[in-house]
This record gives C-alpha cells, sequence and structure tokens, in this order.
C-alpha cells in the first residue's frame, strides 16, 4: 500500500479503517451465529441443535469464578459474542453476599476472635462485593479506618471445577480446543493467586511503596490483621467514577484525573515491573486532594520480557504504519498462522487486528488526546462490539491481561471524557522497549 | 452468665481435656488440673459423669450469652440465625474436637445423658422460629415441637460431617451450613405452600367430583 491510499488526516484515516473493521467484524459476527444455528456446512455437529441461548442460560448456572472467566474471556477478548456478554453483567449473576454469621464465623476462624473484640467498629453489611469476597467497613483499635475483605467459603475448590465446566462448554463452539486449554490454565494459575490474600497484602505493600505519593495514592496492608482468607487494608476516601460524574465536574477536573489515569498507566510501563491488571472503574477512586487512589490488587502481571517487548513494539509500528514490521509481530504474538495475502480467513484477521491497531494508537499520534470525543468512542466500541470474528482461540496467552488493562484504560478515560496530555508517552514506550531483552 | 457458671464450664473444659488422657480420670487429678480445690468441685458437681455431661450444657449456655454481645442480632433473618446457632456451636466445640468425636453419639445423640443440651437447643430453635414473622402462613403453622425435632435431628447429622470435615478451617462444614440455612430459609418463607393450600381447599369445596349433599 502507499501513501497515496490514505486520506490526508490522520485522524480521518483512522476512521476508515475503523469503519472496515467493524465491516469485516459485522460479517464474521453473522457468520457466527449463523453457524450457531447450524445453517452453515461447517457446523460441529454437537452443536447442531443447541441454540445461543441454551448455552448462556447453561454458563449462567456457574456462578462467582464464572464471572471472572467472563470477564476475562469474553467481553475484552471477542472471543464471543455480545450476547454473551450481555448475560454475564447481568444482576442475577452477581453473586449473593455471605450471611452476617458467616462473616462473624470466618473472621472468628481466621483471626481468632469475634469483630466485635477485634476492631472499635465493624460494619456487618458488605460495602462492596467481589466475584471471590465481599468488602466490609471497620475501625482499628489504633483509629485508623480499614477495608476488610472476606473471601467466600470453599472459593478455591471451586475454581477448577467452575472452569473445568466453562470449558467443556466453550469447547463445543471454539475450534482449536488445544489454544483454549492454554487459556484456561493462564485465567486459573492466575485465579487461584487471587484467592491467596496473604500474596495480595505483600503486592499492596510493594504498589504503595513504588506509587503512594503526591499523585496517587494506594492503601496500606495491615498484615495482623490478614490471613490467607481475609485481607484487612487501610481504607482510602474517595469518589469512585460513577459518583465522580454524578456531580457533573468541570472538564477541568475530569481532565485532571484523566491525566493521573493515563500517567499510572504509562508510570507502569516505564517502571517495566508487575502492572495492576483488573482496570475496572471500581478500582480506582479520586481523592479530595486530588489524587488518584487505586485499589484492589488482587490481579496484578509481570508480563515475560519477550511478550512485553513485542507488545509495546505494537504502538511504534502502528504510528509508522510499518506493514512488514507489523505482520512479523502478529506472528510473533499468534495473531496470524497464516500468510493474509494468500489465504482469506487470515486477511480478514490481518484487517480487523490492523485497523483495531490504528485505532488503538491514535491517542499517541498527537499530543494531546480527546477521550471524549464521540466518534472515536464509537470506533472503539465498534470493534468490542463486533469483535468476534471466528469461532476461534487466537493470540498469546498474555493477551489476555494485557488488552484487558488497555481496553479498561481506554474505556474509564472515555467514560470520563478526559482530555490528556500523550506528548511523553511515545518516549515511554519506546524507552521501555529499549530496556526490555528481545 | 455468673461467675460460678464460668467456673463450671471451665472446670467441665478441663475434664474433657483430661478425657482424652484418661477416660476414668479421679476427681482429684481433675482439681489439681484444673486449679480448684476438689472440694470446690464438688460443691459443683457430685461425679465424674455429671462433670463431662456438663460439657455440652455449658456449649449452650456460652453459646445463649455470645448471642447476646452481637449488634442487630434481632435483625437477623431466619438463616442468618440458623447458621449463627449451628456455627457458633460448633465453634465452641471445636477446641475439644477430639473429645466431642468420642462422645458426642453416646453423650447427646442416642441417649439423655447430656438432656440440657438437647434442651436448650431445641428451645433455642423455638424462639428463633416464633419471632420470625417472615414466614408463610403454612410454615408459621407447622412450628411446633415436630419442627425442632427434626431440626436437632439436622443439628446431630452435622455434627457428624463436620466430624469427618478435614477442610482447613472447616470449610467445608461452614459451606454446608451456609447452604442448607439458606435452603431452609426458602422453604420456610416460601408462599409456595401457601398457594398450594389455597389450590387444594378451592378443588376441596368445589370440585365437581365431590358428592352433593342433596
Amino acid at each position: 500500500m502507499s501513501e497515496k491510499d490514505f486520506p490526508s488526516s490522520k485522524y480521518n484515516r483512522g476512521k476508515i479503517f475503523a469503519k472496515t473493521g467493524i465491516k469485516v467484524g459485522a460479517n464474521y459476527a453473522k457468520h457466527y451465529l449463523n453457524s450457531l444455528r447450524g445453517s452453515n456446512e461447517e457446523t460441529n455437529s454437537s452443536f447442531y441443535n443447541q441454540t445461543a441461548e441454551d448455552i448462556f442460560s447453561e454458563f449462567t448456572k456457574l456462578r462467582g469464578t464464572a464471572l471472572k472467566i467472563a470477564q476475562s474471556l469474553s467481553i475484552d477478548q471477542g472471543l464471543l459474542p455480545d450476547e454473551f456478554s450481555e448475560v454475564m453483567s447481568q444482576a442475577q449473576y452477581s453473586v449473593p453476599p455471605i450471611n452476617r454469621s458467616l462473616v462473624r464465623s470466618i473472621i472468628k476462624r481466621e483471626l481468632g476472635s469475634y469483630p466485635e473484640s477485634l476492631f472499635t467498629s465493624f460494619d456487618q453489611e458488605a460495602i462492596a462485593a467481589a466475584s471471590i469476597g465481599q468488602v466490609h467497613r471497620a475501625t482499628l483499635p489504633s483509629g485508623e479506618q480499614a477495608a476488610i475483605k472476606i473471601q467466600y467459603p470453599g472459593v478455591r475448590d471451586t475454581i477448577a471445577s467452575d472452569l473445568g465446566l466453562a470449558k467443556s462448554l466453550f469447547k463445543r463452539f471454539i475450534k482449536n480446543r488445544g489454544e483454549l486449554d492454554e487459556y484456561f490454565e493462564e485465567i486459573e494459575t492466575t485465579l487461584r493467586l487471587e484467592t491467596d490474600y496473604i500474596h495480595e497484602g505483600q503486592t499492596i505493600n510493594r504498589f504503595h511503596q513504588r506509587f503512594d505519593g503526591d499523585r496517587f495514592t494506594t492503601p496500606q496492608w495491615v498484615e495482623n490483621h490478614s490471613t490467607e482468607r481475609i485481607l484487612t487494608m487501610t481504607h482510602l476516601e474517595g469518589e469512585h467514577l460513577k459518583e465522580f460524574l454524578a456531580r457533573n465536574p468541570s472538564q477541568d477536573e475530569k481532565d485532571h484525573f484523566g491525566q493521573l489515569m493515563w500517567d499510572f498507566f504509562h508510570e507502569q510501563i516505564r517502571q517495566a515491573g508487575e502492572i495492576h491488571a483488573d482496570t475496572h472503574p471500581g478500582n480506582f477512586l479520586f481523592t479530595e486532594d486530588g489524587r488518584l487512589g487505586v485499589i484492589d490488587f488482587g490481579c496484578v502481571k509481570k508480563f515475560p520480557d519477550s511478550f512485553f517487548r513485542n507488545y509495546l513494539l505494537l504502538l511504534p509500528t502502528h504510528l509508522e504504519r510499518d506493514i512488514p514490521t507489523i505482520t512479523r509481530l502478529y506472528h510473533k504474538l499468534g495473531v496470524l498462522r497464516g500468510d493474509p495475502d494468500s489465504d482469506k480467513k487470515e486477511k480478514a484477521y490481518f484487517e480487523f487486528s490492523l485497523n483495531y491497531g490504528y485505532t488503538f494508537a491514535m491517542p499517541y499520534e498527537e499530543d494531546r488526546f480527546d477521550f471524549g470525543n464521540p466518534e472515536y468512542r464509537d470506533m472503539i466500541r465498534g470493534y468490542t462490539k463486533n469483535a468476534p470474528i471466528g469461532n476461534e482461540a487466537r493470540g498469546n496467552k498474555h493477551f489476555l491481561y494485557s488488552t484487558r488493562v488497555h481496553l479498561g484504560l481506554y474505556h474509564f478515560l472515555m467514560k470520563l471524557g478526559a482530555r490528556v496530555d500523550t506528548s511523553n508517552s511515545r518516549k515511554i514506550v519506546a524507552d521501555a522497549i529499549l530496556d526490555l531483552q528481545p | 452468665m455468673n461467675k460460678k457458671t464460668t467456673e463450671k464450664i471451665q472446670i467441665s473444659k478441663t475434664a474433657a481435656s483430661l478425657y482424652l488422657k484418661n477416660s476414668r480420670f479421679t476427681m482429684q487429678a481433675l482439681a489439681e488440673e484444673s486449679g480448684i480445690e476438689k472440694e470446690a468441685i464438688f460443691d459443683f458437681f457430685s461425679n465424674r459423669r455429671d462433670v463431662l455431661n456438663f460439657f455440652y450444657e455449658g456449649v449452650m449456655l456460652e453459646y445463649r450469652s455470645s448471642v447476646e454481645a452481637i449488634d442487630n442480632y434481632h435483625s437477623y433473618t431466619l438463616s442468618e440465625k440458623l447458621s449463627n446457632l449451628a456455627l457458633t456451636v460448633i465453634e465452641l466445640m471445636d477446641p475439644h474436637k477430639e473429645f466431642v468425636r468420642k462422645t458426642y453419639t453416646e453423650y447427646v445423640q442416642c441417649t439423655s445423658r447430656s438432656k440440657e443440651f438437647n434442651t436448650y437447643f431445641i428451645e433455642e430453635l423455638e424462639s428463633i422460629y416464633r419471632i420470625d414473622s417472615n414466614q408463610s402462613r403454612i410454615s408459621q403453622a407447622l412450628n411446633n415441637k415436630l419442627l425442632y425435632k427434626a431440626g436437632l435431628t439436622n443439628f446431630h447429622l452435622l455434627i457428624q460431617f463436620w466430624l469427618k470435615d478435614k477442610s482447613a478451617g472447616n470449610q467445608k462444614t461452614m459451606e454446608l451450613v451456609d447452604k442448607w440455612t439458606s435452603f431452609v430459609q426458602e422453604l420456610h418463607y416460601s408462599s409456595i405452600l401457601d398457594r398450594g393450600f389455597d389450590v387444594a381447599k378451592f378443588l376441596y369445596y368445589n370440585s365437581p367430583f365431590r358428592p352433593s349433599k342433596n
């Protein structure tokens, strides 16, 4: 492709790519649903008589860990159709809270005494529910406010069985089963680690060391009130994205916190250490003194250098439209399995990924980027909505979490409607690439 | 709990530990082990059997006083109260799990050696059910001795489950209590029985198959 094939403005270029991307995506989605309904010859026979709805309803029988699987697989990966993630996010899907007696008993068992003798005050009603535990407010004997995460009993044992069940469901309509195993292993390892609250406590301390300061704030681990299944940390006061937006903040405020989000992400890339891999709006807080609070360190990732380097390289190559290098990277990262010039299916994958990549790189093209631009929002949404390009698991298993972080960040900034200064970001990524071993 | 009861409970717990070393321990040995004068022990109990029987009664007394310490206990739902009962009693027994393993069936389940335990337990169930106004009509009508006895039998089975539970911190027992009490609550709060009764009543009076009186 030559330079003159492209419209002059970079922004327009991105838009056109995005449109083709949506089209490719939509066609594949159609094909996908047709094959689900059995009107396609390639249809997997065991799946022949089953409608998508049946599968969804079967999946909803799984609770708790299934939510995590859904977050990891369907929503970000575009591995599964939209309906699936809709079912996932329905209210019936949320886990019922642990009853108050059980909370008392778990605390007694784990920490040796009932809450009323351990804490100056303890709120019996949970303030937040997560897929594997729930959070309570309490006052420590020192007078400090604390958040206490209590794990549902038996969660660790259900992970394996839930995943087994989920896998057998997925296998009915995902063709390359071998890779699916790899994905599931990755999810299982991550989930298992998430149930170890001592591990999370140590992570909280590491992040506190790295980030707590003028711009960011993170909780501290209260080790003497923590066990493998109970995690006590200092409580951060602040507004969640939803509350923040509800009081109609000024554009300056939005830009301020958006910038902090963007910088937190790039500071993690710069340090090339562990990365907070659960970019969910509930895990970030805006404090009154203008800092970004980061909570929930159950899911942090340290990517292998080789993957991380190739992943980061996607940015400069897409910015430079360096097609040959991009193609090589796609092969290395498992996005492509054949030659897109001769294989129609590979070509579709290639085009979709390329367009998605261009769109993703857009914030880095100029020195300032407006995530509140509705056109950009529609483009990104178009990709995530129409992403199921065939019933095949594709891409390096580390994509599961790298895209979750990246996409989570973009969605957050788009919801916030922030304008972000991105002038340093290209250099940060370029420097990080130099530091990583090829 | 008054001082006397607290002391009695302490002695019975010491006796439970002693029992594991020697099931035919003397009152002298108990006095030495617990640091309380033999005469003082005899003020409370007449013999060894008496002390051991009191272990289970003591558990229920401790349970009762622990309920008073819970904030907002009155706002607990049926399943929360039932799980609190089951879980607290098991927690109180937990430090003496071996003793319970050796004696529960004999003292509590099959005989009335520790009949106070059973009596108190049933009383507790009765007070839990009687106060609960969220139950369906039918369920309220069924709040009787038979229901409470069934509850006690369930608890005996739960104890057997707990005695065999090898999971860390008795997690499996906790899960079972949680699931079981939620199920029981659903049964008692559900109006499905009420509806069924309505249908049956209607059909009884209006069925075309009913022989007419004239």
